[in-house]
């Protein structure tokens, strides 16, 4: 007896298996089902059953309750912006889906578009999380857009976004949602070109323009330096030599308890994109920047101006600033808005001032590109064309995150009006002091596709080889670089 | 009376050095133990703790206050007038690292794993001893020559294979290849070899039972110690299948308990030390906790010969 | 009367059913497993990067091997294929070594009927506890309480303690990385093992103990003259066993580092065949190279196993008969494979 009903709950139970793959064989298949957001736009009502919708219930309506009460964005924009309507472009892509997926890899680095983006418009809006980090996405993106699962746009960095608009099979024309370069007559133009693949067709678009600057701790300044404004720090650090003789005066007076900058990532950003020189040239490596850069840094480390060991994007680089050992960090744009790295790094004291730092640099950028697979194009295209060709929502979009958006005119607005005043740079306005580097933005004649690997490859090993001469070092990394890319030559 | 004395104390020598040795061989158990359990322990403390507490001494050994505070971060609870630096990492670390969500994925993927893993097995291993035919051996020397293969060799066809199949994002190449587990199928081959009487098919013929029926009837009853064996190491090597995992699955939905762990490990911002620990301590403690309530039918099966993995 | 239907059922031939049973075995394993390997052979031949499609014959062999070939950076294909294979078996080693010393003395003092040890099932439970932990949790454990700053909870304290003055680099560092993936991997491990040589001596039958107990044998001597040899054959399957999950070691090199990308110094092969597939767009990787990665560690598996089994084939004659029986099977098992990889 017993021994049937085993046999019987074994046979179910195979019975569950293969039904399973049944159903696991038709998710391949058919449209995925909408309902499976991290983080959607709407509280709106899911598909049962979808234990993940669910549980992220409460968070979306956190960050709905978010939206009236923050002081960035303000009085005036809210209802002025929440009166512009939304025109798709005419679009060439499917429209069958109402979900617009967008695939990211760090959604809570996009809440700020998606909580602005819903005094705009009600669409159902999904970031889907794909790779944890820039370098991360770059390498899972290509087979997360060949897994037939949804996505209608994604998000890419300037280090590695040429791989993808390159490739028809990952990307389509922005002109597929009716989005074509006239759109972005008041945008950055490098923006514009990188977004272009090699065909001249435009793929991509930015929201950002991602000028960079150092900001630095305004009471170490004082208590070390003695400098006590902007423009003070910025005449101490206006060129490299300053920057490293002002570093010397930091080591005397704090007993070399406070480094100049936080991390060699950090002054390799300034560094290498001021610089404005091509990782990659005719299928050759280039290393000449790379050889100055590591010249000046094995300077900078043999005399304790930064610490080596400390990595970008760890704890350590949040801790050095808390606690008040180093002076400053090179960031973008992108790290200056409320909750970004500016505050997590610095606290909310407000004691951070920004300065354009010893040369304009610029740093990554994010572009939005738009999946063949696209089943949802007119909400796509509204929502590219809301966070890159429309002033009003950039401006807003701007305010609201700090972000410096990719529209000459919202900039502008926002500088002249002077409604932009950031409390965690004690009150400084950073578009002010970041629109000329942002203007002269040039990244468009210096970017390969190489970029991102190339870099992680050179700051390894000049962080593991840092006692090494410079020769050495660089023959390390090419040696490297060429193993990694068979294509390049030496 | 000397003699008497002497011996007396060579034994109470030799009780000494049993003694001695009885110590010193608990001494080292004991540091092993403590090796082994002191960073669980130290884990489980610092996810009591905030990140900012951890800045400021991270050298912890007590209970913090913050494990509540920690969770709700995880969970995306925060309170409303909650900073916007507090809501990004909240939103970052619920998004990745979804509990419920990550443990019904590894379930579904180590549980039918497992399931299919014994039952073809076993169901290849009894073919392979009741019948007679003419590629039995060889069909068993292939199964034993495979064993050793290690899974890297055939990974970049692999993950191009399921590619052009549309098969990334899926279960089915997690969960389907499963029925196919040499190690499995020898140890079962070997068990029914040692434990089986063939005596026992040829009279279940005799009473009219057929061929699948009697496998399943009462081949698998018979082999029921081997098949629980060999199904919690399926299931805990399943579980903890990284590598397989992370080829396939792309996105966070479908994202596994490992994968999770290897992501909040990957974050580059906004970073919370104190749910980072959280995070690890979720992922380590349930497995620990079924660990400790079956540890000693799992040791008896390691001594068994648990493969492996 | 029986044996008239004995006869008649002997007479059915049962042949076609052993088919059906291993049938699913053979088209799923075919499937996910023979084909894969075909393919990746096939793709050791492709070329890299933009040159996916086009045939190149040896090259990414003579590259990885050698150093030569079509690529400028042939060299550095070599040298880098080299490390992790260095690596690899250094890492392998590292852990192998202290985890079978460990494992063998534990298994000798648990099983010592004269030693008096309290709590040996707690001792074993919690020895064993690590090896069910998953590798990825692991790797994030080790590196969140060994990080390189004085922010980490290993160097806070020992600074604390005052036992160094700057913080080790326990993740960064070339050397301490190494050792303390070693380490973590014998944390994983010894446990493990030493449950399988605890059944082995066990097995061993204990008049022989008793009679080296009359003949005046100390501890030592027995444990040389009889506890070792006798151990042999379940040694072998523990060496080889861990030698080829060894190769495959891949969870806790890949995710032992900080910051966005893995750390070169742990880069093993597993790693590295992971790494040059694993880049992004098809225009990105380099198939050609890990097709050629994943084939040599084959034919190395396939070799190592067949020298180990070959080496100890003639001791084995005093082991047990079921261990000399299971040795046997995957020594023909190693040759087998040695075959299929030539």
């Amino acid at each position: 007896m017993s021994k049937l009903t085993r046999t019987l709950a074994l046979l179910a139970s195979i019975a569950v298996v293969s039904t399973a793959f049944a159903a696991c064989g038709q998710k391949t298949e058919s449209t995925p089902t909408p309902a499976t957001n991290n983080t959607s736009s709407q509280a709106a009502p899911e598909e049962g059953g979808n234990e993940e919708g669910g549980n992220e219930e409460g968070g979306n309506e956190e960050s709905g309750n978010e939206e009236g009460g923050n002081e960035e964005s303000g009085n005036e924009e809210g209802g002025e912006g929440g009166s512009t309507t939304l025109e798709a472009g005419a679009v060439n892509l499917p429209d069958t889906d109402d979900t617009l997926t967008v695939v990211c890899w760090t959604d809570a680095d996009l809440q700020n578009m998606f909580d602005v983006y819903k005094d705009y418009s009600s669409a159902n809006v999904v970031y889907q999380n794909c790779g944890d980090n820039g370098s991360a996405a770059s390498t899972q993106y290509a087979t997360y857009l060949n897994s037939g699962d949804d996505v209608d746009l994604f998000v890419a960095e300037a280090g590695w976004i040429l791989n993808y608009i390159n490739d028809d099979s990952m990307s389509a024309p922005l002109s597929d949602l009716g989005i074509t370069a006239d759109d972005y007559k008041d945008a950055y133009q490098y923006t514009v070109e990188i977004g272009t693949d090699n065909n001249g067709v435009l793929k991509a678009a930015s929201w950002q323009a991602a000028a960079g600057g150092y900001a630095y701790n305004t009471t170490l300044a004082e208590q070390y330096l003695g400098v006590t404004s902007a423009d003070d720090m910025q005449a101490k650090i206006a060129d490299w030599d300053k920057f490293a003789a002002t570093a010397e005066e930091l080591k005397t007076a704090s007993d070399g308890a406070v480094t100049m900058t936080a991390t060699i990532g950090g002054l390799w950003q300034a560094f290498s994109t001021a610089k404005n020189a091509a990782w990659v040239k005719d299928g050759a490596i280039q290393t000449d920047v790379a050889k100055e850069f590591t010249d000046m840094v094995k300077g900078y480390v043999d005399n304790g101006y930064v610490n080596p060991n400390v990595e970008q994007w760890t704890t350590d680089w949040t801790n050095v600033g808390l606690q008040g050992e180093t002076l400053g960090y090179f960031y973008s744009t992108w790290c200056l808005g409320e909750g970004a790295q500016l505050e997590q790094n610095g606290g909310t004291d407000g004691n951070w001032n920004i300065v354009i730092g010893p040369q304009e640099f610029f740093w990554g950028g994010s572009w939005l590109c738009v999946s063949p697979n696209c089943n949802t194009a007119s909400e796509a295209s509204k929502f590219v064309k809301a966070f890159t060709t429309d002033a009003s929502i950039m401006e807003a979009y701007a305010l609201y995150s700090g972000d410096f958006t990719n529209n000459k005119v919202a900039m502008d607005k926002i500088v002249a009006d002077g409604s932009n005043s950031n409390p965690l740079l004690g009150g400084q306005d950073q578009f002010a002091v970041l629109s000329d580097v942002a203007a002269g933005i040039k990244m468009s004649d210096s970017i390969t596709k190489y970029d991102q690997g190339l870099k992680d490859t050179f700051l390894d090993t000049l962080k593991k080889n840092i006692s090494s001469d410079t020769d050495t070092i660089i023959s390390t990394f090419t040696t490297q670089a060429l193993a990694d890319n068979p294509d390049l030559t030496a | 009376m000397s003699t008497k004395s002497q011996y007396g104390e060579v034994k109470d020598d030799y009780h000494k050095k049993i003694m001695a040795k009885s110590i010193a061989i608990l001494v080292v158990c004991i540091i092993l133990t403590l090796i082994c359990l002191v960073p669980i322990y130290i884990l489980i403390v610092n996810s009591t703790h905030s990140s900012n507490d951890l800045a400021q001494n991270p050298s912890r050994f007590f209970f913090g206050s913050h494990l509540g505070d920690n969770l709700k971060t995880l969970m995306n609870n925060l309170p409303a007038d909650a900073g916007k630096a507090a809501k990004r990492v909240a939103a970052q670390y619920s998004s990745a690292f979804s509990l419920g969500k990550g443990y019904l994925n590894s379930l579904i993927i180590a549980g039918f794993s497992t399931l299919l893993t014994v039952f073809f097995s076993a169901m290849t291993a009894y073919g392979l001893t009741v019948y007679e035919f003419k590629l039995n051996s060889a069909a068993y020397t292939f199964i034993i020559a495979v064993m050793m293969i290690p899974v890297q060799v055939s990974s970049a066809g692999f993950v191009r294979f399921m590619y052009s199949l549309h098969l990334i994002n899926s279960f089915i190449p997690l969960i389907v290849p499963a029925i196919a587990a040499p190690a499995v199928i020898f140890f079962m081959v070997s068990y029914m070899k040692s434990s089986f009487p063939l005596e026992i098919v040829e009279a279940a013929r005799i009473d009219g039972c057929g061929e699948f029926y009697t496998f399943v009837q009462i081949a698998i009853p018979m082999m029921k110690p081997a098949i629980a064996v060999q199904a919690i190491f399926a299931f805990v090597s399943n579980w903890n299948n990284y590598y397989t995992q992370n080829m396939i699955l792309k996105n966070d939905k479908y994202a596994t308990v490992p994968i999770m762990v290897s992501s909040v490990l990957a974050f580059d911002k906004n970073i919370d030390n104190g749910v980072n620990y959280l995070c690890i301590t979720l992922s380590i403690i349930p497995i620990v906790v079924v660990y400790f309530i079956l540890s000693k039918f799992i040791i008896a099966g390691v001594a068994l010969g648990g493969v492996k993995e | 009367m029986a044996s008239a239907a004995q006869s008649r059922i002997k007479s059915i031939s049962y042949a076609k059913y052993g088919y059906m049973f291993i049938a699913p075995f053979f088209l799923v394993y075919c499937f996910f497993q023979i084909w894969p390997l075909i393919y990746t052979f096939i793709l050791s031949f492709k070329g890299n990067q933009a040159n996916y499609t086009q045939f190149v014959g040896l090259d990414n062999y003579s590259q990885i091997l050698f150093g030569t070939g079509s690529s400028v950076g042939a060299a550095g294909v070599h040298e880098e294929f080299a490390r992790a294979l260095g690596n690899t078996f250094v890492l392998w080693f590292g852990n192998f070594i202290p985890q079978i010393l460990l494992s063998l003395l534990l298994a000798v003092w648990f099983t010592d009927a004269k030693v008096k040890l309290p709590g040996k099932g707690f001792f074993k439970i919690v020895m064993y506890m690590p090896n069910i932990i998953t590798a990825a949790s692991v790797a994030a454990l080790y590196v969140n309480l060994f990080g390189d700053s004085k922010y980490y909870f290993v160097n806070a304290t020992l600074m604390k303690l005052g036992m160094i003055s700057d913080p080790v680099q326990f993740v960064a560092g070339p050397t301490a990385s190494k050792i303390m993936v070693m380490f973590i991997q014998t944390w994983l491990w010894f446990g493990n093992t030493m449950i399988m040589l605890m059944s082995g001596i066990m097995g061993i039958s204990p008049s022989l103990f008793e009679a080296a107990d009359i003949d005046g044998a100390n501890s030592t001597q027995q444990f040389f003259k009889i506890t070792l040899p006798l151990l042999q054959p379940i040694m072998v399957y523990t060496l080889v066993t861990s030698m080829i999950g060894g190769l495959q070691m891949f969870d806790l090199p890949y995710l032992y580092h900080n910051g966005a990308n893995f750390s070169k110094q742990l880069e093993t092969v597993a790693v590295y065949i992971y790494y040059n597939f694993n880049k992004g767009t098809v225009e990105q990787a380099n198939y050609g190279y890990a097709g050629a990665a994943s084939i040599i560690i084959f034919a190395i598996t396939a070799v190592l196993g067949s020298i180990t089994f070959y080496m100890n084939r003639d001791k084995d004659a005093i082991a047990k008969k079921k261990q000399r029986k299971k040795a046997e099977k995957q020594m023909k098992a190693k040759m087998k494979q040695g075959g299929l990889s030539i």
